[in-house]
């Protein structure tokens, strides 16, 4: 199988008490960058999905990660390529030029030139949080879509099985590829992705793999192409703009009740959450 | 129960600064032996192992301290979650930085592979002693063994299916190692019969691979006595075959395990070896007698590895007693204290916790400093051999380190359970509960001053030999280097009084050194020992005041091109405070010491024994 992880950096949600809302634009200098946890999770999908669990140092396909930003964030795709994709693509773009509708063209032309089999998002980016770029993509591909996967299965015949976490349950989806999915956090428990090539039952590490050390050296020299923007979605242009941020409000002091009772009768009468 | 969530931290933006603002390792990238290393690949490995520390090892902390190791049916068990932890760091190559690529390594810079040391001893020191002692183990037979030997044990130790440890220490050769009874009885086939026992052996048992390596010190028949008379021996727990398949028992069992103070997640083993005569050693390399100096050479980065634990423990004390000191509410203001209802504030606006924090910040720091400086004069000397370096260079790079490995080893300790108990003190009596990591953290650390030669062995190394090394012209180096930087300084409008102080210190330690000389040549040895200790404080802290000024130095430069909004503003800042504070807090106390010194006080060696006490 074939399969592109789009990937986004974001600003590290740990120093996000360093970000000053600023009028039209939040400051970014001295941040710290880190990628998107979701888009972290949609590449250790995308990992399981090419190798057999049990000896995953031989490959059972292919994972090319693309990003849409500036030369620093080719930081995010060596660490993409050292964790265990195979080539990387960045398109040439400040942030602050893009928005979901022009990054969605963008990626529906890598789509066209790469023809994979699978495409992962990560189910939202937890910078600006729209939950958007994978739909509006799907509907420029006119794929079959599956959104916060929770559980992927291959299937003998290529076709795949997804759990979506809904409330109340759980709705199971099968895709004919070419195909779209969006994951959400559950994805990278140990027994929730399944490539055909993996036994059924093997359960991998909860979360997102290392990156080997020795293969942090090696992916200086995995290929990464760099392409521009107005070549994969010429003559569109970024269609939002912002008005204003404003840093969310001071939490107030919490308080602390002497026993349960006093917990629940405030639950019940002042928060009225019971 | 314990606590299974992480709790070490650490302060990503200090290693960048000690690695590339201070010490500048990329000028050794990109050229023999570093040619496929570059400043992004070092960022990116100090991520995936602090990741690894915090997500991996760090929730095991607590764990293996309350569960510690059991001795079942001459088995010992490690805590839960060691075997797994074991497991997923060498899946993950984790423990190939530094070594050589010959055994499928990286070759990484000693600089690097400091920090990712200490990224590991931090979450977890009991744990990261398995690796550790492997790796050192598996040094000596990379070193010095013959071909055979490094074919057979380097790559299985090195790639985690081995263990390995040293066992040095007996019953009666602690400190005096020389005098060690275990002996080793050449066979027939050239292998040598061992018998003996070893105590307080770190990982001399565990579940976590599936052989052991000891490499053992044990004397031959009729070889000398003392440490000139001992052979190092390599002495499988299990006998294998050629392809290392185990074949069996190679009589070698765990009499006990200790109960200790702290590090209780590593097994502290007493091993004894051929109680049935079945025990088989083979010599390390191809001559005997040979065992101390090739121990020595490798006991010198153990040291330095000695020094990261103590760093990396007190690092994390300090940024604990941090948090809390943000969020503890207690008391109003200082400038309030009058009145009943001003607002409670955090503790860290208190001016005593202010002391306390700057004071852990500017030791762990400078101790950092210390380090990366010891591990830049052997990066810096290993680049100048493959790079056609004149020998000078060479011998004053290797001097240097030389000389910093005893301040290494001992002040690193010393301090970093003085450190971690400062942390409790800023958590007041949550500190002192396992609710929080901080005593822990203080137990952990003690055994750091003890182990790898006690601090006074280190203080006894550093006055009777590293001075005089070279006919004391290292020693001479280092106090020029300091010179040169006081005389470029001096006039700095900032830091006038903290270079004033940083000169006094100098002074001090300087005419001390010649007061040894004067007592050695007076005869008058039994001095040295009663001030060497203090001396080695003197001299580390002079050598810390120093770099802490280099470091606000490079941080006033820094400063220069940034607003106070940009977050590296305060990290500079935080830079000048502790050089200054350092200086201004800590180098009048080397002043003071060296006053003491002159006083010639012997009363420690004229008290009779019967004096001390009437019990
Ligand atoms: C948890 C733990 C792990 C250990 N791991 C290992 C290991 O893996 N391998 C190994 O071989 N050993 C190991 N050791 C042993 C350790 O190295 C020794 O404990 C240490 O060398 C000190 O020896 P000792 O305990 O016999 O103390 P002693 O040598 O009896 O020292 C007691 C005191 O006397 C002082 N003293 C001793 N001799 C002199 C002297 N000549 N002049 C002045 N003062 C002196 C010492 O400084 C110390 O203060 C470990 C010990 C512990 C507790």
């Amino acid at each position: 199988m074939k399969i592109l992880v789009a990937i986004k950096r974001v600003a590290d949600p740990d120093n996000a008490n360093k970000v000053k809302p600023t009028a039209d634009k939040v400051d970014t200098t001295g941040l710290e960058w880190k990628p998107n946890p979701f888009d972290e999770y949609a590449l250790e999908t995308a990992l399981r999905l090419t190798e057999n669990g049990k000896n995953n140092k031989v490959r059972q396909g292919e994972v090319v990660v693309v990003t849409i930003g500036n030369k620093d964030t080719e930081t995010q795709l060596r660490s993409a390529l050292a964790t265990g994709a195979d080539r990387a693509i960045r398109v040439e773009a400040e942030d602050t030029d893009l928005d979901g509708r022009l990054v969605a063209a963008a990626l529906k032309s890598v789509v066209d030139a790469e023809k994979p089999d699978l495409v992962l998002l990560g189910k939202q980016v937890v910078d600006g949080d729209s939950n958007s770029v994978g739909q509006m993509l799907a509907q420029l591909l006119d794929y079959p879509m599956a959104t916060f996967a929770a559980t992927i299965q291959e299937e003998a015949d290529g076709r795949l099985l997804v759990g979506r976490e809904v409330d109340g349950g759980v709705l199971s989806l099968r895709l004919t590829t070419p195909a779209i999915i969006t994951v959400d956090l559950r994805v990278v428990a140990p027994t929730s992705v399944y490539s055909k090539h993996t036994d059924a039952g093997f359960k991998y590490s909860d979360g997102v793999r290392f990156a080997a050390l020795p293969a942090i050296m090696k992916a200086k020299k995995k290929p990464l192409d760099v392409k521009a923007l107005a070549d994969l979605a010429p003559g569109k242009t970024n269609g939002s703009s912002y008005f204003r941020f404003e840093a969310p409000p001071a939490r107030a002091a919490g308080v602390k009740v002497p026993d349960v009772a006093t917990l629940v009768n405030k639950l019940a009468t002042e928060a009225k959450a019971l | 129960m314990a606590h299974t969530v992480n709790r070490y931290k650490a302060d990503i933006r200090e290693f960048h600064f000690v690695l590339f603002e201070q010490f500048k390792i990329q000028e050794l990238f990109g050229k023999a032996p570093f040619d496929d290393w570059s400043e992004e690949v070092a960022v990116a490995i100090i991520d995936e192992v602090h990741r690894f520390g915090t997500e991996v090892l760090g929730p095991l902390n607590a764990v293996g301290d309350e569960q510690g190791c059991r001795l079942e049916n001459g088995q010992v068990l490690t805590p839960d979650g060691f075997k797994e932890a074991w497991q997923k760091m060498y899946e993950a190559g984790f423990k190939s930085l530094s070594i050589s690529p010959e055994f499928g390594g990286q070759g990484a810079p000693t600089g690097l592979s400091a920090i990712t040391t200490e990224l590991s001893s931090g979450p977890n020191t009991a744990f990261e002693m398995y690796p550790g002692l492997t790796i050192g183990a598996a040094e000596l037979i990379e070193a010095f063994g013959t071909e055979e030997q490094r074919e057979h044990y380097c790559g299985r130790m090195f790639g985690g299916t081995w263990g390995g440890t040293m066992c040095l220490t007996e019953a009666q050769a602690g400190s005096d190692v020389g005098e060690a009874s275990t002996t080793a009885v050449k066979n027939a086939d050239g292998s040598y019969a061992i018998k003996g026992s070893k105590i307080f052996i770190s990982g001399g048992d565990q579940d976590l691979t599936e052989n052991i390596i000891h490499m053992v010190l044990a004397r031959t028949p009729g070889a000398p006595k003392g440490t000139k008379g001992l052979s190092l021996f390599i002495v499988p727990k299990h006998r294998t075959d050629a392809e290392g398949n185990v074949t069996g028992p190679n009589d070698v069992s765990v009499s006990a395990i200790e109960h200790k103070m702290g590090i209780n997640g590593s097994s502290t083993c007493q091993l004894a070896f051929g109680d049935n005569d079945a025990c088989i050693g083979y010599l390390l390399g191809t001559e005997e007698t040979r065992g101390m100096r090739q121990m020595f050479q490798m006991m010198n980065y153990a040291r330095v590895g000695v020094g990261l634990q103590g760093l990396a423990v007190a690092s994390t004390a300090y940024l604990n007693a941090l948090e809390y000191a943000k969020e503890r509410k207690q008391g109003p203001s200082v400038r309030n204290f009058k009145s009943a209802d001003a607002p409670r504030v955090p503790i860290i606006e208190h001016p005593d916790v202010r002391r306390m924090l700057l004071d852990m910040k500017a030791r762990v720091e400078g101790i950092r400093a210390l380090i990366a400086k010891g591990a830049s004069h052997l990066d810096r000397a290993n680049s100048l051999k493959h790079t056609g370096g004149s020998e000078s260079e060479i011998s004053y790079h290797e001097g240097q380190l030389e000389l910093m490995t005893p301040l290494i080893k001992a002040y690193s300790s010393d301090q970093a359970f003085r450190i971690c108990e400062t942390a409790i003190q800023v958590h007041g009596g949550a500190g002192y509960t396992r609710d929080f990591p901080v005593e822990q953290y203080c137990r952990d650390s003690k055994i750091f001053s003890i182990y790898e030669g006690t601090n006074h062995i280190q203080a006894l190394d550093l006055v009777a030999r590293k001075l005089n090394l070279g006919g004391g012209q290292y020693a001479m180096a280092l106090l020029q280097d300091i010179g040169k930087f006081v005389e470029k300084h001096q006039a700095s409008e900032v830091f006038r009084k903290s270079i004033g102080k940083l000169s006094e210190a100098h002074g001090a330690v300087s005419s001390t050194a010649m007061q040894f000389m004067t007592w050695f040549q007076a005869g008058e040895m039994e001095r040295v020992p009663l001030v060497a200790n203090r001396f080695l404080k003197m001299m580390s802290e002079m050598v810390i005041g120093w770099l802490l000024l280099d470091a606000a130095m490079i941080a006033c430069e820094r400063q220069e091109a940034l607003d106070q909004e940009h977050p590296d503003w305060s990290f500079y800042e935080g830079k000048k405070h502790a050089a200054r504070y350092f200086a201004l807090n800590v180098l009048p106390e080397v002043v003071a010491s060296a006053e003491t010194i002159k006083l010639g006080d012997r009363s420690p060696l004229d008290i009779p024994d019967a004096a001390f006490a009437t019990v």
